[in-house]
């Protein structure tokens, strides 16, 4: 029977790190899982993540996926692809369907790193063709490039739905509204004000009552709920729509631990119990990722290289100060993530109003997923000045820095920790470089000029969809609710490599639009509104 | 439908383009690609049919986690379109109820 040092199951974000740190140490390490590719959801996630230069921040899902697969194979870890496990047994063995065979592997240790899977929620015709995952949605389109449906409604406004929901524009697809039964938008507020300038309406305090259709999805009725979630007579809307995308929840795929003996336990899903280093109840059994508890990548994938030093530990490739050393610069890490209003112990609070700072939170953001003209004002990253300058309209406490590191003239500041908001220093002169507009991974740095010539401004936005506007284009400025406000006249395209897919466009805009323009669209594409 | 440009993703890991049928009618799709995606592609919603109501079904979780979107391909029910690669030739069918295999079938 063939024997690793660790045996990883589940290749995603949490394994392929798991793998990559014990394999530094030297142990020999083999990672199963049952896909025919390895990097989990990493491949399908298109977006620029968040955090700092240490979690891969402003880096795209995808090619973070790329460095893992590259930095696992160059050292020497073995990847068993198309290979389902199928049961962990005592004293640490695994039994593995690959190929069609039942193939027996001895551990030293092991990591479980299965992941999560798409929770759903029952409606009027929600089994009809149509309706699927928000995961789902993500898989065809960005995996395979094949678009899930036409119009579609998106149900749940949390990271996921909105993450998704702007991915499913960048394909080409209409998104009619996004639906959440809660009162307030539960994902990161950049996230939602990506998809509300592009006219993307939110119902908050919404949930379907049902889909339509014979054979497949050919309508979809909302309606208003209480704060019991019961639907109110009157409120129902209709909607053309082919698709709807569920994106309410994730669950832990953890059969498996729960299978070997692992004592459990109900953390958002039932979790094996872990203590701070991933060790299961299980002696040599570690789980790391989703499967341990709901969290982003960026945090799977220290759990994953915190239960493989402990692995490391415990077959003695590492001595107890390399296991301390090591433990300390990935818990510090994984902290600064789990700072601010999205914090793991914040998770489904309704009562915060105010930033860390004292800022109160934009109401409307929370209700109508886009910050008013008079809230944006209140933040200290939109200033006013002469000349060119940053707006940073990032008005809540997340985990991220990449803005401040981007500019090299110190126009940009973030407090203590990275989940301060962004602060414009007026004194420092912006040079117009557009890198922060490029690297925030919110999409919410614009670059303002209040008066370039008489009456006229411009603003520098980032824009990820096709066909790129040109230069000398004539179209519409719309504001952050997504409504067309004024004509705009595209100055400047500036796509770089660097910028990683993020072109920067420049309008020219009436001085007094300059605050409110945040997108813009051609012509043509405005009318079919 | 198929995306046939992209804002992000400058090309897609596809295998060559083949041909396969589903229900008799012939059709065009990308090897290597799941069966489900060639099906999205070409309009088809409809994987199956449930037992007890008839009621139809299609994609669900397109990871191989919900099993909604079987169907019979080459002779075997059951068959996990969503991470089913396709084949050259291969042949699908919408499934009825439990399904049946090919040898089953008077």
């Amino acid at each position: 029977m063939r024997r690793y040092n660790l045996c990883v199951i589940g290749a995603g974000p949490a394994g392929l790190s798991a793998a990559i740190e014990a394999a530094k140490t030297g142990m020999s390490v083999g990672v199963f899982d049952e896909n025919q590719k390895a990097g989990g959801q990493l491949f399908k996630q298109i977006h620029k993540f968040f955090g700092s230069r240490e979690h891969k921040a402003s880096i795209r899902g995808f090619n973070i996926g790329y460095e893992l697969l590259t930095e696992a194979k160059a050292l020497g870890v073995d990847v068993h692809l198309d290979s389902v496990v199928i049961g962990i047994y005592d004293p640490l063995r695994i039994t593995v369907c690959e190929d069609g065979c039942i193939t027996n592997y001895a551990a030293d240790n092991i990591v479980v790193a299965t992941g999560a899977s798409e929770n759903t929620v029952p409606f009027e015709g929600w089994d009809l063709p149509g309706v699927l995952g928000a995961g789902a949605a993500q898989t065809m389109m960005n995996l395979h490039g094949v678009q899930p449906g036409e119009k579609i409604i998106m149900l749940g406004s949390g990271n996921v739905g909105l993450v998704v929901g702007f991915q499913l524009l960048q394909a080409g697809c209409k998104v009619e509204a996004v639906v959440d039964a809660l009162p307030h938008v539960g994902g990161y507020g950049v996230h939602a004000s990506k998809l509300a300038r592009t006219g993307v309406p939110f119902y908050l305090s919404h949930s379907i009552v049902r889909a339509e259709g014979e054979d497949h999805v050919t309508g979809v009725v909302i309606a208003q709920v209480d704060s019991h979630f019961n639907f109110l007579p009157g409120t129902e809307k209709h909607f053309d729509a082919d698709t709807v995308c569920l994106a309410v929840g994730l669950n832990p795929m953890s059969q498996l631990t729960r299978m070997a003996g692992c004592e459990m336990v109900n953390k958002g899903g039932l979790v094996p119990k872990t203590d701070k280093y991933g060790a299961t109840t299980i002696d040599g059994l570690f789980a790391a990722g989703d499967v341990a508890g709901i969290e982003e990548a960026s945090s799977a994938m220290i759990t994953g290289r915190i239960a493989a030093l402990s692995a490391a530990k415990r077959s003695g490739f590492i001595d107890e100060k390399q296991f301390e050393d090591g433990y300390n610069e990935n818990h510090s890490s994984i902290l600064k993530l789990r700072k601010g209003m999205f914090a793991p112990e914040n998770r489904g609070r309704m009562d915060i109003t105010k930033t860390d700072e004292g800022y109160p939170l934009s109401v409307s953001l929370l209700e109508n997923g886009f910050v008013s003209d008079t809230e944006i004002r209140t933040f200290p990253g939109v200033i006013s000045e002469e000349g060119v300058h940053p707006v940073i309209e990032c008005t809540q406490n997340i985990p991220c820095d990449p803005c401040q590191e981007a500019c090299r003239v110190g126009c940009i500041k973030i407090g203590e920790g990275i989940t301060s908001l962004p602060q414009v220093n007026a004194d420092k002169k912006c040079v117009n470089c557009g890198r922060c507009v490029a690297v925030c991974p919110g999409q919410a740095i614009f670059l303002v000029d209040e008066e370039t010539e008489n009456g006229f401004g411009t603003v520098t936005m980032p824009y990820e969809f096709l066909p790129l506007p040109q230069k000398g284009d004539i179209g519409v400025g719309l504001d952050r609710a997504g409504k067309a406000v004024c004509t705009a006249e595209v100055t400047d395209v500036k796509s770089r490599k660097e910028f990683d897919h993020t072109n920067l466009l420049t309008v020219k805009v009436p001085s007094e639009m300059v605050m409110k323009v945040r997108f813009y669209k051609g012509k043509e594409a405005a009318k079919h509104e | 439908m198929r995306i046939k440009e992209h804002p992000i993703i400058d090309s897609y890991d596809k295998g060559a383009l083949i041909e396969f049928t589903c229900d008799g009618k012939k059709l065009n799709g990308y090897e290597g690609e799941p069966v489900a995606a060639a099906l999205e592609a070409n309009g088809i919603k409809i994987h199956r049919y449930t037992r007890k109501r008839h009621s139809p079904r299609g994609i669900f979780c397109a990871i191989g986690r919900c099993t909604d979107c079987v169907m019979e391909v080459d002779g075997k029910p059951n068959v996990r379109t969503c991470v089913t690669p396709l084949k050259a030739g291969m042949t699908v069918k919408t499934q009825y109820g439990d399904g049946q295999r090919e040898a089953e079938k008077e």
